[in-house]
């Protein structure tokens, strides 16, 4: 798949600090995460790919074309910032309105495509309330309607999720998913991992500014192979089952787990482990009910990328 | 929603157009726009507390339309325009930035320029608006005597050319210094209270670098004349023409540097 947004050794600094280092990538169709802790680079990041900062080194092409001032390319994208700012005096449709008139929408597109997007995020109940009054789950959701309601092909979202009750999210977290399957390309940052788990496998970590790993989730976990993986085991005969894997060679260490009739296998060699397992299981006779990977998540990739 | 293909690519005056919709009609509902509009009606109620005097001493005034020139002209052009421009113009680029809605209008499909000039329009119509309408009431109350006669009337037109003229100048101005700097408040009282206040009264060509200077061209001449008339502030007027297109050039050049200016700077937003 040809990439839609790509970066070429881009940099930014913000006179001595530096913002964003060396970051050369391409995100395709589809959703991408990008995942980092709070002031690690993603604001920085999105705001260069979207062509509000200039980079220092380095530059932004979507579909090849340069971003900054590039107004042409920005009907195509929708941005939705980190940022909790409005013109607060004025209404939710109000508002809507006039980003939709920038987008260069005549009044009757501009009116109609603002209804639909307040259907969207279920604020039309609430348009003609000035957005001053409106909660924060109800701000989020009108900046992430300001950013699709002109339809665009290529969606920004920074933090979107950022102050919501989990009711709030998982509204927000269902509108982007759908925007998924229309076949756009969505970056989402976040430095709340299970966030971005609900959206997507495709990631790319920031850390200080520098990409750690991107790729599917469990790709990048498997570069990973001098990390220690745990493989948690929920059998019938869990002891005998432990007693097997210490006289492997690639398992570490053996535990049982906090449920019951559960192994914990720390393992050196992920990919060996699992050839063998089928095997040893059927050997032993054992019954198995569930394995999971308790690491196999953003978390433990994380952690061990930034060196926790 | 259909594809965002299907919305129009906006000519760059297009694009200003629909920046200048939007501002008046957000700007037009703001309470600043109330206060300051009940800022400019200032002159209306200098020009009421002269006339009550006069009922209260019991003879007319004078001459109204030199209390008008000199005592409303002098307070409209060297306070009240400077204080109202200085807040609107600097204003233009930096609530955005302060406001942190800078990127609602930098991620649309409008150039920067557009979003300048555009804001930089609706701005000046509101000043044009509130300060002539100040203008003409204090007008009005002063030669409420002589209303019929029409010989003033011109004067009042004369007048009311220079504020607006003022207003664009001045506006522009400070909408440069309001991309160029976060302090532009405190840069713009220096510059209107400190150099426009000051600089214009030297003598020579040096009060040419003022602003002020090109619209008291436009005025009747107020040098003062007489024995040591060499020692007080003397005018030394440019042609009116010369004038208007100084004032005018001025405005286009600050305008340019502003859109080239907020065009190419990065505006860091402050986190929360």
């Amino acid at each position: 798949m040809s990439a839609v947004i790509e970066t070429r050794k881009l940099s930014k600094w913000y006179g001595n600090v530096l913002g964003l280092s060396d970051v050369s990538l391409r995100v395709e169709p589809g959703i991408t995460g990008l995942l980092g802790p709070n002031g690690a680079g993603k604001s920085t990041f999105l705001k260069l790919v979207t062509g509000q900062l200039k980079p220092s080194i380095g530059r932004v092409l979507i579909d090849g074309q340069a971003v900054r001032n590039n107004t042409a390319l920005f009907g195509r994208v929708g941005f939705c910032p980190e940022y909790d700012a409005f013109y607060e005096r004025v209404t939710g449709r109000q508002f809507l309105t006039a980003m939709l008139r920038l987008c260069g929408f005549d009044p009757a597109e501009t009116t109609a495509r603002a209804e639909a997007a307040l259907d969207l995020v279920e604020l039309r109940a609430d348009q003609d309330r000035p957005v001053r009054s409106y909660s924060r789950g109800m701000r989020q959701r009108l900046k992430f309607a300001q950013a699709v309601a002109h339809d665009p092909d290529i969606i920004i979202l920074d933090e979107p999720l950022n102050g919501l009750d989990p009711l709030g999210k998982r509204k927000v977290i269902r509108l982007i998913r759908d925007y998924r399957t229309e076949g756009r390309t969505i970056i989402v940052s976040s430095h709340v991992l299970p966030e971005i788990e609900a959206l997507t496998k495709e990631i790319i970590l920031i850390h200080q500014g520098k990409i750690l790993a991107t790729g599917d989730i469990h790709k990048v976990r498997d570069l990973i192979d001098t990390h220690p993986h745990i493989v948690s085991i929920t059998c019938d005969r869990p002891r005998d089952l432990a007693l097997r894997f210490l006289k492997e060679d690639d398992v570490l260490s053996v535990n049982f787990g906090a449920a019951p009739r559960t192994v914990v296998v720390e393992t050196g060699n992920r990919d060996r482990f699992f050839g063998r397992l089928p095997g040893l299981l059927v050997e032993l006779g054992i019954s198995v009910e569930e394995i999971t990977s308790p690491d196999d998540n953003l978390q433990a990739v994380f952690d061990y990328l930034v060196g926790k | 929603m259909s594809a965002a293909s299907s919305a129009p690519r906006l000519s760059f005056l297009q694009s200003c157009g629909r920046v200048f919709s939007i501002f008046f009609a957000f700007g037009r509902r703001s309470p600043r726009f109330k206060l300051y509009f009940v800022l400019s009606q200032m002159p209306v109620v200098i020009a009421l507390f002269a006339q009550v005097n006069q009922v209260f001493q019991r003879q007319g005034m004078q001459s109204p339309m030199l209390f008008f020139s000199r005592g409303i002209m002098s307070f409209d052009l060297q306070f009240l325009v400077l204080l109202l421009v200085l807040f609107y113009g600097t204003s233009i680029c930096l609530e955005e930035v302060e406001g942190r809605t800078l990127m609602y209008l930098t991620t649309r499909p409008v150039p920067k320029a557009a979003v300048i000039l555009g804001k930089y329009a609706a701005y000046v119509l509101f000043l044009a608006v509130m300060i002539n309408v100040g203008v003409i009431l204090a007008f009005l109350v002063l030669n409420i005597r002589s209303l019929g006669t029409g010989a003033a009337y011109p004067v009042l037109f004369q007048f009311m050319g220079v504020l607006t003229l003022a207003i664009l100048a001045y506006t522009a101005f400070f909408t440069l210094l309001g991309t160029l700097s976060k302090r532009a408040l405190a840069l713009g009282l220096m510059f209107s209270f400190g150099w426009e206040a000051v600089v214009q009264y030297f003598p020579g060509a040096t009060q040419r670098f003022t602003i002020a200077h090109y619209l008291k061209s436009l005025l009747p001449s107020q040098t003062a004349t007489g024995g040591l008339s060499f020692l007080t502030y003397r005018l030394e007027p440019t042609a009116p023409l010369l004038a208007v297109a100084v004032l005018l050039l001025l405005t286009v050049v600050f305008l340019a540097a502003a859109c080239l200016v907020f065009t190419h700077k990065d505006f860091i937003l402050s986190t929360d």
